[in-house]
């Protein structure tokens, strides 16, 4: 059976129920409708190792001993956490992309795919330097001691006993941030970057088709997020200590 | 003994106001906000403010009408999930199995949905007007982002009150039986009096961030803080201003988050030591 038959058959099934898939029967609208399906895909691998490089930078320097790096950044952390996404979006995009391209005059380097990026990664960055900060303090003192007394240098205690506790610590906070992540991929529709719900508006001011293609897009975001806490829940499994956490 | 409770009174006395101006000179941000404050009132004194702050000025009544539009969205929003939420979040405590099957799907499909398209959702999928017997009346944008943002916030007030019905101690449900009570009268007396108190931090955590949201209601035309701040933008067209109009927009979002975000951390301090 092939792609079209299939494709066929599906929106023959859905009829009876009321709703209207037609639109995958015609090229132009599934490759707009599919190429909006991989650009939010592009997104989430892209945002997802960038917010998680970023949040542990954050959270090095909010722990760093530094006082002014660790105000600077605590103000950094309160203002993204207390503004909206999409405000930050805008500032980033309506106004730093354009002082950036009257400057370059033009030749702008910094695409919209890529301010969607950075200001999701730098916005979840915020909360996992704070669910990694809560595990690094979480950390028992006697376990410190321990690696101490076997002759560990500080960076090995750090890199070898204090993180990789702190991660574990953490790693639920994470994958909860991570499917928020996910979720808030969505406002790049705002700025005009063809995501999936960008497609999806394209295609329905041509049909009247918003309640299937709404369907849709709620269905691919939960096949994301799900397979977001499916990784979480296997790393979590593999990475479990006896006797630490729970 | 008698010392003592004048050790005691004599802080009290001086707490309200003193305290207060302490706070306030010991906080960078309301430093910040009396910097602002005071430049605004030498340009306004030596009228020499620069012409994106004059311009400003002149959409600032536009823009806290955004902004209240913003609040009335949150505040409807957030009254309509707790209603909302409070019932899934009972049903999803019910004995019986169809029922917690039903209030964990709900709960389910509105967390884990990105908020903007259900936002699309409730825009573009109800009607532009109700029409219940003869009588009409226009289904307003406004409304259905309310409706959009309700949804959810109900399944997270759910998933509030779930976790802390459920942090409740067994043993004080046995405690309750043991002496007596009916099972509504430990809910009544014991059990919910503690769990509106754990409920109010994360309760408030949620109000912030669903204030947050509301500005996605700009993308759906409801003529918000956001909007306001995009037209003012376009009709003025200066780079100045443009800089300017959008991180007065992130300013005044973060003055009326920011507090919020403050008196929860106070209160999940406080309930701590209980």
């Amino acid at each position: 059976m092939s792609l079209q038959q299939a494709l066929e058959q599906w929106v023959a099934l859905a009829r009876p129920l009321g709703l209207n898939y037609a639109f995958v029967l015609d090229p132009a609208e599934r490759a707009a409708f599919a190429h909006g399906l991989w650009v939010t895909l592009q997104l989430c691998l892209a945002a997802i190792p960038a917010s998680l490089a970023l949040g542990v930078l954050i959270a090095a320097g909010l722990t760093s001993g530094r006082r002014w790096l660790a105000r600077l950044l605590a103000a950094f952390v309160e203002v993204t956490r207390n503004t909206p996404t999409l405000v930050q979006l805008y500032c980033a995009f309506l106004v730093l992309n354009m002082l950036i391209s009257r400057k370059l005059e033009g030749g702008n380097p910094v695409s919209p795919f890529m301010w969607v990026v950075i200001v999701v990664a730098l916005h979840k960055a915020v909360f996992h330097a704070e669910a990694l900060r809560a595990g690094i303090e979480a950390v028992p003192a006697a376990t410190l001691e321990a690696g101490r007394s076997l002759a560990f240098s500080r960076v090995q205690t750090l890199w070898r006993v204090q993180l990789p506790l702190a991660f574990r610590f953490a790693l639920p906070a994470l994958v909860n941030n991570l499917v928020d992540l996910v979720k808030m991929t969505a406002i790049a529709s705002a700025i005009a970057v063809g995501d999936v719900t960008y497609e999806s508006i394209m295609i329905w001011s041509q049909r009247d088709n918003v309640l299937e293609l709404l369907l849709l897009i709620l269905l691919y975001f939960f096949l994301l997020t799900w397979l977001v806490s499916a990784a979480g829940r296997w790393l979590e499994a593999r990475l479990r200590m006896p006797g630490y956490g729970q | 003994m008698a010392s003592d409770i004048v050790l005691a009174a004599r802080p009290a006395a001086r707490r309200g106001l003193g305290r207060l101006a302490r706070a306030l000179i010991s906080d960078p941000w309301a430093l910040a906000a009396l910097g602002l404050a005071a430049l605004a009132l030498y340009w306004s004194a030596t009228g020499s403010a620069p012409e994106a702050a004059r311009q400003l000025w002149h959409w600032w009544p536009g823009l806290l009408r955004g902004l209240g539009m913003n609040v009335r969205i949150s505040l409807l929003a957030m009254a309509l999930g707790t209603g909302l939420g409070l019932l899934v979040g009972a049903l999803s405590l019910s004995p019986a199995g169809p029922m917690r099957a039903l209030a964990r799907l709900y709960v389910q499909a509105f967390r884990n949905a990105p908020i903007l398209v259900l936002v699309y959702f409730t825009t573009y999928v109800f009607p532009f007007e109700i029409a219940i017997g003869g009588w009409s009346a226009p289904f307003e944008d406004w409304t259905k982002v309310v409706i959009g943002l309700a949804l959810p916030a109900s399944a997270n007030v759910a998933e509030i009150f779930r976790g802390a019905v459920q942090s409740i101690p067994g043993a004080q449900w046995e405690a309750g039986l043991s002496l007596g009570y009916t099972r509504a009268q430990i809910y009544r007396a014991v059990v919910l009096p503690q769990c509106l108190r754990r409920m109010l931090a994360p309760w408030m955590n949620l109000y912030a961030s669903i204030t947050m949201s509301t500005s996605l209601a700009s993308l759906v035309g409801v003529h918000d803080l956001v909007d306001t701040a995009t037209v003012a933008s376009n009709t003025v067209a200066r780079t100045d201003f443009t800089v300017l109009i959008y991180f007065t927009l992130l300013a005044m979002f973060f003055a009326y988050c920011y507090p919020i975000a403050r008196l929860t951390r106070h209160l999940e301090r406080r309930y701590a030591r209980h």
